[in-house]
């Protein structure tokens, strides 16, 4: 317990007069770089070309709009319903693969194979398969999200500390509660490290569907107001992509930090 | 040599079943839905025979190529530059990291109706894909440095050279390779993303075309050779990752 609170401590004070050192340099760059912005798009492109000004300007009448605010939703739906589907089958897949070398050898070529192809390229046959409708593009998200979790799963699956499972094997546990009370356990900080990919590539899925099958979402609201000149409004969409990616980010990251912070580890990266 | 032929036993056969699988899974469904393994290799032949696939291919290459290399000619020079001068670096990470975790192909729709058709759109958005992780990873490599490092380098009084080449280089370069391989794998899909939604052509267009046509086996083909140079590009990128990681290990 003393040992916690020292190890606790120390960084925290460390870390507060640097924060303080950081921020000012942080700010002024940012702004630098949005002034940058606004006089280039001034000086040089044409006056619907967006700059920071212009879609502060349009953002509050934006974020209110009805259209807007449904193709959000239905965005973020979209991404939460394949999330969940390739977190699932992900997860479960992963974990066996993990734990017996025989699927392990069976599917592994495919399901790297599959991962390392560019997800966006299976749209086309996706719209032959479900049509020009959302089904496509829930197909899409959960293509681009599941290999990345079933790739981490199994790395964790295979990571786990083999005294673990000798114990439990010597209090004859079954496989069944073997794999759900120590092999997720132990695979959990794996787990949020491909979820964390997953759901950057879920988002990138979403949106790309949207393009191509013009379903509505914030990606054809996006695309509809680009072609139509707007680009402020398109591009208060785009801020609130962003906004989705670095949260996701934040709450994974947060997440690790307060329910695992007995792991460190380099994430695999896509 | 025994030994070697053992070891790839069980990727062959996996191999095996998953043709085999396709093969019936081909068969027994639709042909609009899906075509087998036979069919999808003729398919391939008939499209490398009319002379439209290996031209299509050279189009998405020179488009591939040229995004990359100015991702990493732009990349490497200005990650080095903010590893090494701290004050930038600082004030520039949070919004690398915000633009790394953007999806950019939200991009595109700006880049189609300001850059319109041409080549120079699509090399853009090749670029914007693989230039960022180059950048965020480098800038990773130098925070991975500690200060103490360079104070000591600079007490000795190392040169700007020396400091380069024994401190500098050492510790970011395997985080800029890192990078590299994960720019390989975004370049391929901003490459599709491109042919797709700017001008077609291309792969892209390939696939675009066939599926428009109700081509399934065209449309199974060209995911097909675009799926092997997916998996090949990924090895290349990680003998590039190990190679410069090597004495991290």
């Amino acid at each position: 317990m003393a040992d916690a609170a020292i190890t606790a401590t120390v960084p925290a004070a460390r870390a507060a007069p640097a924060a303080r050192g950081v921020l000012v340099p942080r700010l002024i760059t940012g702004l630098a770089l949005l002034l940058i912005w606004e006089v280039a798009v001034r000086l040089l492109a044409p006056a619907y070309v967006a700059k920071p000004t212009t879609v502060l300007m349009v953002a509050p009448h934006v974020l209110t709009d009805p259209v807007f605010l449904r193709a959000t939703g239905n965005t973020l739906a979209a991404v939460a319903e394949g999330l969940a589907v390739a977190l699932v089958f992900g997860t479960v897949i992963g974990l066996l693969m993990g734990r017996s070398a025989a699927l392990e050898k069976a599917i592994r070529h495919y399901v790297n194979g599959f991962y390392a192809m560019p997800m966006i390229v299976v749209l086309p046959l996706f719209s032959l398969w479900f049509g020009y409708s959302a089904s496509t593009r829930i197909a899409t998200i959960i293509f681009a999200a599941i290999f990345s979790i079933i790739v981490n799963v199994a790395d964790g699956a295979r990571s786990v500390p083999r005294e673990f499972l000798e114990v439990a094997r010597s209090f004859r546990s079954s496989r069944l509660r073997m794999m759900l009370n120590i092999v997720l356990p132990s695979s959990m900080p794996y787990l949020l490290a491909g979820f964390r990919l997953a759901a950057g590539r879920a988002l990138i899925g979403a949106v790309v569907a949207e393009f191509f099958i013009s379903v509505g979402g914030l990606g054809y609201y996006i695309l509809y107001n680009s072609r139509s000149y707007h680009h402020n409004e398109a591009f208060v969409g785009v801020l609130l992509l962003a906004a989705f990616g670095v949260s996701f980010e934040v709450l994974v990251q947060a997440a690790t930090r307060r329910f695992l912070p007995w792991y460190r580890r380099d994430e695999k990266a896509d | 040599m025994q030994t070697s032929i053992r070891r790839y036993v069980p990727f062959w056969l996996s191999l095996a079943v998953g043709i085999a699988l396709w093969e019936v899974a081909g068969r027994s469904t639709s042909a609009a839905f899906m075509v087998p393994f036979s069919a999808t290799l003729v398919r391939l032949w008939e499209l490398i025979v009319a002379g439209e696939f290996l031209g299509q291919l050279a189009e998405s290459a020179k488009l591939f190529f040229t995004g990359f290399v100015l991702a990493l000619v732009v990349g490497i020079p200005l990650g080095m530059l903010l590893a090494r001068v701290r004050a930038l670096r600082i004030g520039i990470e949070p919004y690398l990291m915000l633009i790394y975790a953007t999806p950019l192909v939200a991009l595109i729709p700006f880049i189609l109706s300001m850059m319109g058709f041409g080549f120079a759109p699509k090399v853009l958005v090749v670029f914007l894909f693989a230039v960022f992780p180059v950048l965020y990873n480098t800038v990773e490599g130098a925070r991975s440095i500690k200060p103490e490092m360079i104070e000591v380098a600079h007490s000795f009084r190392s040169g700007e050279w020396a400091l380069w080449r024994e401190v500098m280089l050492p510790y970011t370069l395997p985080y800029t390779m890192t990078g590299v391989r994960q720019a390989i794998g975004r370049a391929l899909v901003g490459m599709v993303a491109a042919e797709f939604f700017l001008s077609s052509t291309g792969l892209g267009q390939l696939i675009m075309g066939a599926s428009q046509n109700f081509d399934t086996g065209g449309v199974f083909a060209s995911i097909f050779v675009i799926g092997l140079i997916g998996v090949g590009l990924m090895r290349v990128g990680l003998m590039i990752e190990r190679h410069f990681a090597r004495w991290r290990q």
